[in-house]
């Protein structure tokens, strides 16, 4: 396959190698599919201009709505679970931070926001920030069971206390994810360098050149990746050094 | 060394943007708050307000009959042992308390000064009548029942709850709102009071009545009488008074902890939460626009 990349009269070949697998994708999508009507409709119990749609049939429509997201929500991550448990597994320890993650850190604001081209650690199938988004999307996923769970049946059963709390909860869960899912947006559609994401997210397929760049450590594995990291490092402090 | 140059100003640029997105983000949230939802708990002592004085009570139950009967609610077949969505008003009678010291108490909203009810209704169906009182506008709620776990003496309930969808409608005791606010009359219950246990009338006025009977009571002999409601939830619109204990009566003797509660989530957990979405919501498109102008897409591999 080839890309014709604007501002240049070239054509550049493009080695595609899988990352995700369809059940991933299928997985990824449907998730997006219940988090964005439950965010929305959330939203319109919590940010006051909205408050005329939670008036009345129109807000007992928006609640039922809320509820049947809230089912396959819930349900999406137990179904992976019980079709491909060792595929998931393996997922959740990818999300597992080491010290390169720090660096990857301190370095993204650089790299990702003002362009410059320093090296940065190499990185497995998710980068810290995937990882981040990983890791929130877990805790989260829990939060929202647990607090919603007791939200739609206890009420009137669980002590009133307990109850205010789980409100707070949902609420708190809410506006982190929704932050999150903005950034997550951004990232995936319009950042320049991130442009292999979502193609890998429909097709399940990324660049050999993308992946090399921007995870070196799932591509040439940690050995290689770090030695090609060292010698990046390197060079720059010469060049700096002239 | 130029790149180093453009990158310095760009990153100030950044902080520059981020700093006009909070500031937008917080200005937005302040104008786009609903003038009907900014929630004045303030107390007048012109705002109308119901007396009930437990020792002029016999238990005739009249003022039950007159709720049913003004807000057409159903009968129940067997008495009901609380509260409900069809019960507003309700007299119980404390087991083992002798008939001269007020046996019976009734029931009904408390019509507080901080509603944390009103505070967490998201549909504005519960507000704050201007005569001080809590209304309820029953065609704005949706059935989300944060109000009947929010309130500090349990008083709304949720009717006719399908358990999976969710559909409910809240309702409690609304101060006979169509009467006040067309200025027709005072809450049926205390119109129909035979004995003077249920009177209404502006809250400045009953408070002195109140104090002053309550030093009857204590003259003849009731130790334990008291006036309920004075400063409690930031002043009662149905001030109580007591011959015992407000927990004798299952009263809370504080009921600030849910509103409290209610108060924080409200003004300042949710407001921070707006203005974190909308500090995201810039910040992405202030990221958006500096890195279009850092990163050339041909140079991306």
């Amino acid at each position: 396959m080839t890309v014709r990349i604007k501002g240049t009269a070239e054509a550049v070949t493009i080695c595609w190698i899988p990352k995700y697998t369809l059940l991933e994708r299928t997985m990824h999508w449907l998730h997006t599919a219940t988090f964005v009507p439950l965010a929305l409709t959330g939203l319109i119990l919590y940010l006051p201009f909205l408050q005329p749609l939670a008036q009345g049939a129109a807000g007992q429509w928006i609640r039922l709505i809320h509820r049947g997201a809230a089912v396959i929500f819930g349900l999406l991550p137990i179904i992976y679970l019980i079709i491909q448990p060792r595929r998931l597994l393996m997922s959740l320890r990818e999300f597992m931070f080491d010290k390169d993650d720090i660096g990857w850190l301190k370095g993204a604001f650089g790299y990702y926001l003002l362009g410059k081209h320093t090296a940065m650690p190499p990185q497995g199938r998710f980068n810290t920030g995937e990882k981040l988004n990983g890791v929130i999307m877990v805790l989260s996923w829990i939060a929202f069971g647990i607090t919603g769970l007791v939200m739609w049946f206890g009420k009137g059963i669980v002590p009133p206390t307990l109850f205010r709390w789980m409100v707070i909860f949902h609420d708190l869960a809410t506006i982190v994810t929704v932050c999150m899912f903005l950034v997550h947006l951004y990232l995936a559609v319009a950042h320049p360098l991130m442009w292999a994401g979502l193609v890998s997210m429909r097709f399940g397929v990324t660049s050999a050149a993308y992946a090399a760049e921007h995870h070196a450590r799932w591509y040439y594995g940690p050995k290689r990746a770090k030695r090609l990291y060292e010698e990046a490092k390197e060079k720059a402090a010469s060049e700096a050094g002239h | 060394m130029d790149s180093n140059k453009r990158a310095a100003v760009d990153r100030r640029d950044f902080l520059k943007l981020t700093g006009v997105g909070l500031v937008g983000a917080s200005s937005a949230r302040l104008l786009l708050q609903p003038s009907g939802q900014a929630f004045a708990s303030t107390l007048n002592k012109n705002d109308v307000a119901i007396l009930y004085d437990a020792s002029k009570c016999i238990g005739c139950l009249v003022c039950e009959e007159a709720c049913k009967e003004y807000n057409n609610l159903p009968v129940e077949t067997a008495p009901p042992s609380d509260l409900s969505a069809i019960k507003w008003n309700l007299i119980k009678q404390r087991q083992g308390v002798d008939p001269a010291d007020g046996p019976f108490f009734s029931y009904q909203c408390m019509h507080c000064t901080d509603a944390a009810c009103v505070m967490v209704c998201p549909t504005g169906a519960l507000y704050k009548d201007r005569e001080g009182f809590v209304a309820f506008d029953q065609d704005k709620c949706n059935g989300c029942g944060y109000c009947t776990q929010f309130c500090p003496f349990g008083v709304p309930h949720l009717g006719d709850v399908n358990l999976i969808t969710g559909q409910a409608q809240a309702a409690k005791c609304t101060f006979c709102q169509a009467r006040i606010q067309a200025g027709i009359g005072g809450p049926s219950c205390a119109e129909a009071c035979p004995t003077g246990a249920l009177t209404w009338g502006r809250r400045g006025a009953l408070l002195e009545e109140a104090k002053a009977r309550v030093a009857d009571l204590i003259a003849e002999g009731h130790s334990g009488a008291r006036l309920y409601g004075e400063s409690e939830a930031g002043g009662l619109h149905r001030l109580s008074i007591l011959l015992d204990e407000p927990s004798a009566y299952g009263l809370p003797a504080d009921p600030q902890g849910p509103i409290t509660f209610a108060s924080t989530w409200q003004k300042i957990i949710q407001p921070l939460g707006e203005v974190a979405l909308g500090t995201a919501l810039l910040g992405v498109i202030g990221a958006f626009l500096v890195t279009r102008r850092n990163i050339r897409m041909e140079e991306v591999e």
